[in-house]
């Protein structure tokens, strides 16, 4: 029986999973965001398709780090020079692509402090396993997002074979099913996907963790408040990099 | 206390609320949104600012149901139509109900569609244009507001709309407060959640009416591709 009450029920045991299974990932990830952000990095978040959303949800509001910078796939042609056509050939999926990577790496100003999360729920296709990659070449930490259920089950769309969980410095599974739907049904296919609430979750409790290393490092965490005054003058700090 | 079971336990409290006083309302807009599809209509999404979520989770998801099309400013910035700084750092597109004349033309829409307008202070020039439009046309609109921000801001959406859920997040929307520092944002991910219920009782709608549902599936499972288009190829261009 497929319903609200099933979904809700279960995305609820999900969530409590999550936290007792993903607790050291989690951990070692708010260290890197704090370490970060103290050496005046910034946060770069990457996720092709639905798995941007992490980064929508905890950047560029009141309660959200102010050093978060979210690389998003219509960069390339609203900041870069991709053609509108190579970016919606639907023949060529632009995220299955390789070589992307350099190109939006050379787009923004990228730091040495930096680091990168990088989110895919398949962890299986070019752009994300080439930016991970290159992430790392560069000398920059990367944390992974991605459904280790789902990646273990489908073949690599690189060349090199690789996932993406084979290239982060930490690797948070969302402990998401494979086909990220969670529900099954009585016929073949499963229904309410799940990877966007599990990775939001990630994302918020990492954040309120870096925030509490920070404070506990005696460290001001460069949090918006909603004052004007205060948010504009972070904004001012990170111009250009965020 | 581990901050990050603070944060967790608060979500969890959000989401066993937004259950409790909002299932009515989306099964009810659930049955709207199996109605138009059966009537050979699309659920058209527009939303403002962070709540891009609610239309992300609904549009072309797996697990999803096929039909639904969301209306982006992305598809406008991606044309240099308007910039990334209106979009995002201003948030000045929004009071320029004229946008909805240029965001619109590059869909394909039919008068059998309905919408669903996402918007915490439901007040934004715009999407109370696309309000204006589709009650003009007879057009169903479901609002999904945040009824706490809409108060506070004089939000007049609800005027327009045939049904409305709240995303019940607090204002400000900040869950913990961290030595002084208050962060932790709830507000995003209930909406999400309500949004999967709604496509749990759509599916239900589906099963019960008609004994089989258009689900789409991850597009990276191996033959996903062509099951997904299989579902969304007969609507064209007009989901997707």
């Amino acid at each position: 029986m497929v319903d609200a009450k099933r979904f809700k029920d279960e995305i609820l045991t999900l969530l409590d999973h999550l936290y007792e299974s993903q607790k050291d990932t989690m951990e070692e990830t708010a260290q890197l965001m704090a370490r970060c952000i103290e050496n005046d990095g910034v946060v770069h978040v990457f996720g092709s398709g639905h798995s941007v959303g992490l980064a929508i949800d905890i950047s560029l509001r009141e309660g959200s780090l102010a050093p978060i910078h979210i690389i998003e796939n219509a960069d390339a042609v609203v900041l870069g020079t991709f053609t509108l056509e190579e970016f919606t050939d639907k023949v060529n999926k632009f995220e299955r692509r390789q070589g992307v990577a350099q190109y939006f790496y050379n787009l923004y100003d990228i730091r040495e402090n930096d680091i990168f999360f990088v989110i895919s729920n398949s962890g299986i296709n070019g752009v994300g396993i080439d930016f991970a990659s290159l992430a790392r070449e560069n000398g920059h930490k990367v944390i992974v997002i991605t459904s280790m259920i789902h990646t273990l089950a489908e073949d690599s769309r690189h060349p090199s074979g690789k996932k993406l969980y084979q290239l982060g410095d930490v690797v948070i599974d969302n402990c998401g099913p494979h086909g990220d739907a969670l529900l099954p049904t009585n016929g073949i296919e499963k229904v309410c996907s799940v990877s966007s609430i599990c990775n939001n979750a990630i994302a918020q409790m990492c954040a309120v963790r870096a925030i509490e290393i920070m404070k506990q490092d005696g460290y001001e965490p460069p949090v918006l408040n909603g004052n004007e005054e205060h948010d504009k003058a972070l904004k001012e700090k990170y111009k250009g990099r965020i | 206390m581990d901050i990050r079971k603070t944060y967790l336990d608060l979500l969890k409290q959000k989401i066993e609320y937004a259950y409790d006083t909002q299932l009515d309302k989306i099964q009810k807009v659930a049955t709207m949104f199996g109605e138009c599809m059966d009537n050979g209509g699309v659920v058209q999404l527009f939303a403002v600012k962070h709540g891009i979520e609610f239309a992300n989770e609904l549009n072309y998801r797996a697990g999803g149901i096929a039909p639904f099309h969301k209306q982006q400013l992305a598809d406008m910035m991606i044309r240099h139509m308007c910039t990334k700084d209106e979009v995002y750092k201003t948030g000045e597109i929004y009071n320029r109900p004229e946008v909805y004349d240029q965001l619109t033309s590059l869909y394909e829409l039919d008068d059998r569609d309905m919408y669903v307008l996402v918007s915490e202070r439901g007040n934004e020039p715009l999407v109370l244009e696309y309000a204006k439009r589709a009650k003009a046309k007879g057009q169903k609109i479901v609002a999904v507001v945040n009824m706490k921000y809409y108060e506070k801001y004089g939000g007049t959406l609800l005027d327009y709309a045939d049904e409305y859920l709240d995303m019940q997040s607090e204002c400000p929307d900040l869950a913990v407060d961290v030595d002084g520092v208050k962060a932790g944002q709830t507000g995003t991910t209930v909406t999400n959640i309500i949004a999967q219920m709604l496509t749990a009782e759509l599916y239900k709608y589906f099963i019960e009416k008609h004994g089989s549902a258009p689900v789409l599936l991850s597009a990276n499972i191996k033959g996903a591709d062509v099951h997904n288009n299989g579902l969304t190829d007969p609507y064209g261009k007009r989901v997707h």
